[in-house]
């Protein structure tokens, strides 16, 4: 079958109708804190269980592709990402949202997740088999220097005060290492409590930093929880499409960036989000306007995180590797619908893997028009409901949706005990982000460390298994790039203005 | 505050002598050193540097109090009460210490009709269609 037989199937009405069902409602379930895209393509599975590979597939991709992109809702209006994928978002979402700009955010969210979910089912419609060595290449030194490239965001978080953000991401990279450590076993920091050999679980970690916090200075005053303009202004559309002009090598860079770090296994869509954000403010024009309701953050996080979708099925088909966790899900269906990946995948059954494809650009188009009227309706909820009903709404989304990653009352409590640390920190100048970034990025880190050690020290050279390796070298130059470039350009910029005042 | 992550640090690093392995000691010791010296850091740049902090809280804490108790009773009762009850329990409470507007008759009657619905809303949506076992409570199990 040719690629327009292909197309033609992808668009039968069944296969609309799947992908428009899917997106719905995987972007309702990601907007939810507390479900994950992974949960959100896990329940659904079943339902793919009598229908054809393909389309199982396109259903699976669409659930996929509206959670990554759902997350942004309660990352922008309630500062607590949807989904881990999310966390980035919340650095400029958030404060948009604050000064008024919520509707623009959303729209904005929108088309960022379209742009990067385009180009990573391109990616994984053109260039699937070369890319998949890409993973291939990836060994435990170079996921360390991709997490200390991550870690380095720390320092753009941390305006005013990097020593309160570096002391953060420690905390967070320790709180990483409760538990049983990865590596070698051991118990680590539990001092004798059988709660937290599970360790801290970052879902409800990232709910209590972000979200408690938030609430318990929501329930302190009468005031409104955002700033919401007296006249309605639409979708914004129009300018949220200006906007995303003038960024558009962000959100090509960006999407790029998200479909390379989805092709990593392990990585996710997180660290897309958190990279593409680096990378975004390093080149901006104006760096010191992110974190402070910068569009061109936005724009960053929400391409690259929906760019992983696209790019953690490269390695998920073309190896049998799961790129991203809710790849790791649908491999399971796909074994239980006895398609076989690897290589061959591509030729023995095309039909069923370019159908998909095809359904996934499908999905992720459809994905702006519902897209934005779930936004629409998002925004418009949490601007008009009292107070007195949204706080215990959104304190009660928290509990529940802590509760439901492990169905452990523990993860609850620990939820609410680190936001009440997060609010006392922020309350002596120590912001949640630091923290989290050092959460989520320590046991890639730390397994990536000490495995790349091991190696190392049985090679007989540690330093060229760390230092020597090309892809490692070229992380490390933009891990130096990252860190010395605000300083460098702001000093040449101090010296042009010396210059022209003379 | 800096003192508090020097005493963190100083527990992880004690910790840590009780490892078996050396790749279990060496990141948190790692991590922990470095904790307390940007720490003592900040002290050093704070003494040399003082900043006068603003200690004004606005805003009641009372009511920041009764959220955060009203939060961990919902997960502490949970087990027992089981998940509804204890929701509707909680939702009430922070219902209440979320209430500026004086409460008229329409508020009384749509108020908690809403947050009885909503809290069954999602108890349904979580435990009939994701399939997640909400705790049923042990007064209320067969």
């Amino acid at each position: 079958m040719n690629s327009l037989s292909h197309l033609l199937e992808a668009l039968s009405l069944f296969h609309i109708l799947l992908a428009l069902g899917g997106v719905i409602a995987g972007t309702v379930v990601g907007s939810l804190p507390g479900l994950t895209a992974t949960m959100a393509v896990a329940v659904l599975i079943p339902l793919t269980f009598s229908m054809a590979p393909a389309s199982a597939l396109i259903l699976m991709g669409a659930i996929y592709t509206g959670a990554i992109y759902g997350g942004a809702y309660s990352a922008i209006l309630l500062n607590t990402p949807g989904t881990p994928s999310a966390i980035a978002t919340t650095f400029d979402g958030y404060p948009m949202a604050k000064r008024g700009d919520g509707d623009l955010a959303i729209t904005l969210a929108c088309i960022a997740s379209v742009c990067g979910g385009l180009v990573g089912a391109v990616a994984l419609l053109m260039l699937a088999p070369p890319l998949a060595n890409v993973a291939l290449a990836f060994g435990p030194v170079e996921y360390f220097w991709l997490a200390v490239f991550g870690l380095t965001l720390i320092a753009a978080l941390s305006q005013g005060n990097l020593l309160k953000g570096l002391i953060g991401g420690c905390f967070g990279l320790l709180l990483s290492c409760i538990g049983i450590a990865e590596v070698s076993a051991d118990v680590r920091l539990t001092f004798g409590s059988y709660t937290l050999l599970g360790g801290i679980e970052v879902v409800s970690a990232l709910i209590g930093l972000y979200c408690v916090p938030v609430l318990i200075d929501l329930v302190a005053t009468p005031d409104r929880h955002l700033k919401v303009e007296t006249e309605s202004r639409g979708y914004r559309l129009k300018e949220a499409l200006s906007v995303s002009w003038r960024g558009k090598f962000n959100l090509l860079r960006s999407s790029v960036v998200g479909t390379l770090v989805g092709i990593l296994p392990g990585a996710g869509g997180s660290v897309a989000g958190l990279v593409a954000y680096s990378e975004a403010r390093r080149v901006g024009h104006e760096p010191e306007r992110f974190g402070k309701g910068a569009p061109e953050g936005i724009q960053a996080t929400e391409s690259a995180n929906n760019a992983t979708v696209g790019g953690g099925f490269i390695p998920t088909l073309v190896l049998g590797i799961p790129g991203t966790p809710p790849d790791a899900v649908i491999l399971g269906a796909l074994l239980i619908q006895g398609v076989r990946t690897g290589p061959n995948l591509f030729t023995e059954h095309g039909s069923i893997v370019y159908v998909f494809i095809w359904g996934l650009l499908l999905a992720t188009i459809l994905m702006l028009p519902t897209g934005l009227l779930i936004g629409r309706y998002a925004y418009r909820f949490i601007v008009t409901v009292p107070k007195a009903l949204l706080v215990p709404t959104v304190a009660f989304l928290t509990l529940i949706g802590s509760y439901a990653i492990r169905n452990n009352p523990a993860d609850v409590v620990i939820m609410i005990i680190l936001g009440v640390i997060g609010w006392i920190l922020g309350r002596f100048g120590f912001s949640a982000s630091p923290i989290v970034l050092g959460l989520i990025l320590g046991s890639i880190a730390e397994q990536g460390f000490v495995q790349g050690w091991k190696i190392g020290v049985a090679t007989g050279s540690v330093a060229a298994q760390f230092f020597a390796r090309p892809i490692s070298v070229g992380i490390v130059l933009f891990i130096f790039l990252s860190l010395f470039s605000p300083i460098l350009l702001a000093k040449l910029r101090a010296r042009r203005g010396f210059s022209s005042a003379d | 505050m800096a003192v508090v992550f020097i005493v963190i640090g100083g527990v992880t690093i004690w910790d840590t002598f009780d490892y078996a392995d050396e790749d279990s000691y060496a990141f948190p010791r790692a991590i922990a050193g470095a904790m307390i010296v940007f720490s003592i850091v900040l002290i050093t740049w704070n003494f040399i540097r003082p900043q006068i902090p603003d200690k004004t809280l606005p805003g009641s804490t009372p009511r920041r109090v009764g959220l955060v108790i009203a939060m961990l009773g919902a997960a502490f009762l949970m087990p027992t009460l089981g998940f509804v009850l204890s929701g509707l329990i909680s939702f009430g409470a922070i219902l209440g210490l979320a209430m500026y507007d004086p409460w008229t008759r329409f508020r009384l009657i749509i108020y908690p009709i809403s947050g009885a619905a909503i809290v069954v809303g999602f108890y349904v949506l979580f435990s009939k269609v994701f399939l997640v076992p909400l705790p049923v409570g042990v007064l209320f199990s067969g």
